[in-house]
């Protein structure tokens, strides 16, 4: 199935961009991002 | 004194190998059986074949590693398992061919618990013209994904040039799996031609075999996000869509040519798509093992599927796609034919397909093959030596479990390697195979699953580059990093 349009995706808005790279909030993300991981790898570990 | 042999010294081998030897006694030994004599720390080869590392920076020689560390090293590739031994000598063992010797030299490696963890062999050779020797590159090895990063190199220098360059990247035939791996290779091209100036002269073109975006080989995932339970496919296509990158999917390529890749589809379509350059990932088998019992004759069949892989504890009963459950898949690992030998990571047979599988008016499969690389081989390697380690050591009990619907995946995907303008795509996923019995809505945990773009997933993605690499060479504190 080709697509070559994108008209029925979402797209981020430019808030959104702007946030994926701004330091204070990914700061903040890259902790609860470590936070989630530690959490599965502790289920995944019997 | 029992002998612990372990075939393969990638993710799964390595760390059953390690850990092997950290709970045996030194009167024990540990042997690793492996053709290369090097770690590769495969998630990064897709910055080596984008041309932002070297292969130096993601391999390290393994003799060192294993001489500090009390584990015997067996240089050459394992090709016949004697699990009776023969009518002279009962101990079971393994016949290795070792690496530059002669064609026809063997080398007896006997053992008293043997694990499996040979990984794929890489199939380049059942879609013609795929592969390095042929059409198109790779990235599964250091030296593929050295020669991508030459010809990804020589296609920016022609775009530099002013010339336009049309890149295709993804499978290269229908069953392939690691479409994880394809997919952090395209974004990462994409971000260093937008890093090099030259993004405007490049079309790129995702080619898939997954039957939507996102499949992953895992049958995608949802995520909690805004309000709404969304589906992988919208997360992989609004990047695509955000980076100018078109998509092919439920393809199987047919055949590679000089700058051209045939494809039929689930629906029938026949397709072709130009190229300048090429990345496009093999399917896998097993590497061919066979076995033989003490009267040499070949009972292959009675450990291995026809595919390569080796049977475990899992349910292979032939079933409707929907009839499968979680609990088919495996638990211990162990071998049903002979206690003693356990599979880890690609090598074991996985007793069905997560994706939905399809098959084309021709009669082509198409249907992605479950993922079981990194972090589960890692833990099912782990698990396997415990189990082991425990028997050897006579405790009593049942054997230690890992079982891929009760593990979850964390997957980094880098999107761009860059410390402050680098993006990658974070994917949790709980568990990898899912379990509708215990998760009605999607098979997964939604308080588990998740994903997101951004700059820490990249902060994360270098961290653990770091991380697995220290812990690969077993230096200090290597067994307090988490698999």
């Amino acid at each position: 199935m080709a697509n070559g349009k994108h008209a029925h995706v979402i797209t981020p808005t430019r808030w959104t961009v702007f946030l994926r790279t701004f330091l204070p909030w990914q700061a903040w993300r890259f902790l609860a991002i470590n936070l989630k991981m530690l959490g599965v790898i502790r289920r995944s570990h019997h | 004194m029992s002998r612990v042999v372990i075939l393969g010294a990638g993710v799964a081998g390595h760390t059953a190998a390690a850990f092997a030897r950290k709970w045996l006694d030194r009167g024990d030994t540990v042997t690793v059986v492996s053709p290369k004599d090097f770690y590769n720390w495969i998630p990064s080869n897709i910055w080596v074949g984008v041309g932002v590392m070297r292969a130096d920076q993601v391999t390290f020689p393994l003799r060192p590693v294993y001489e500090r560390a009390g584990i015997e090293f067996v240089h050459g590739a394992a090709r016949a398992i004697h699990p009776e031994g023969t009518l002279d000598d009962p101990t079971p063992h393994v016949l290795v061919a070792p690496t530059g010797g002669m064609p026809d030299a063997r080398v007896r490696v006997p053992y008293d618990f043997l694990i499996n963890a040979t990984g794929p062999q890489l199939r380049f050779d059942r879609t013609p013209g795929l592969g390095p020797d042929g059409n198109s590159h790779s990235v599964c090895t250091p030296d593929h994904a050295t020669d991508a990063a030459r010809a990804f190199a020589e296609s920016v220098a022609r775009m530099q040039r002013g010339e336009k360059q049309r890149f295709v990247v993804g499978v290269g035939h229908g069953t392939c799996t690691c479409e994880g791996a394809a997919f952090e290779y395209i974004v990462n091209l994409e971000f260093e031609l937008r890093a090099r100036g030259v993004r405007d002269r490049a079309e790129i073109v995702w080619l898939t075999n997954e039957y939507e975006l996102g499949d992953f080989g895992m049958g995608g995932m949802q995520f909690n996000a805004g309000g709404y339970i969304t589906p992988s496919s919208m997360f992989n296509a609004s990047l695509f869509a955000e980076r100018g990158i078109e998509w092919i999917t439920r393809a199987h390529p047919v055949q590679v040519e000089p700058g051209r890749v045939h494809y039929e589809t689930v629906d029938g379509t026949i397709g072709e798509q130009a190229f300048d350059f090429a990345m496009l990932l093999p399917p896998f088998s097993g590497v061919g093992l066979t076995a033989l019992d003490r009267h040499g004759v070949d009972i292959t069949d009675r450990l291995f599927q026809p595919n390569g892989f080796m049977k475990v504890d899992a349910d292979y009963t032939a079933k409707p796609y929907d009839e499968w459950r979680a609990s088919d898949w495996p638990h211990t690992y162990q071998s049903p034919a002979f206690p003693n030998i356990f599979a880890a990571g690609i090598a074991f047979a996985p007793p069905h397909a997560i994706s939905r599988p399809y098959t084309s008016p021709s009669g082509a499969a198409i249907a992605p093959a479950p993922p079981r690389t990194g972090m589960p081989s890692a833990i099912i390697g782990k698990t396997v030596a415990r189990s082991i380690v425990d028997i050897i050591q006579g405790r009593s009990g049942p054997l230690h479990t890992a079982s891929m619907a009760r593990m979850g995946a964390a997957c980094v995907a880098s999107a761009g390697a860059n410390p402050f303008t680098g993006t990658a795509a974070s994917m949790i996923v709980y568990p990898i195979v899912p379990d509708f019995e215990r998760f009605p809505e999607t098979g997964r945990d939604l308080a588990q699953t998740f994903g997101e773009i951004g700059l820490a997933g990249h902060w994360i993605k270098i961290i653990l580059h770091h991380l697995f690499l220290h812990k690969a060479r077993l230096r200090p504190g290597w067994s307090l990093i988490p698999e």
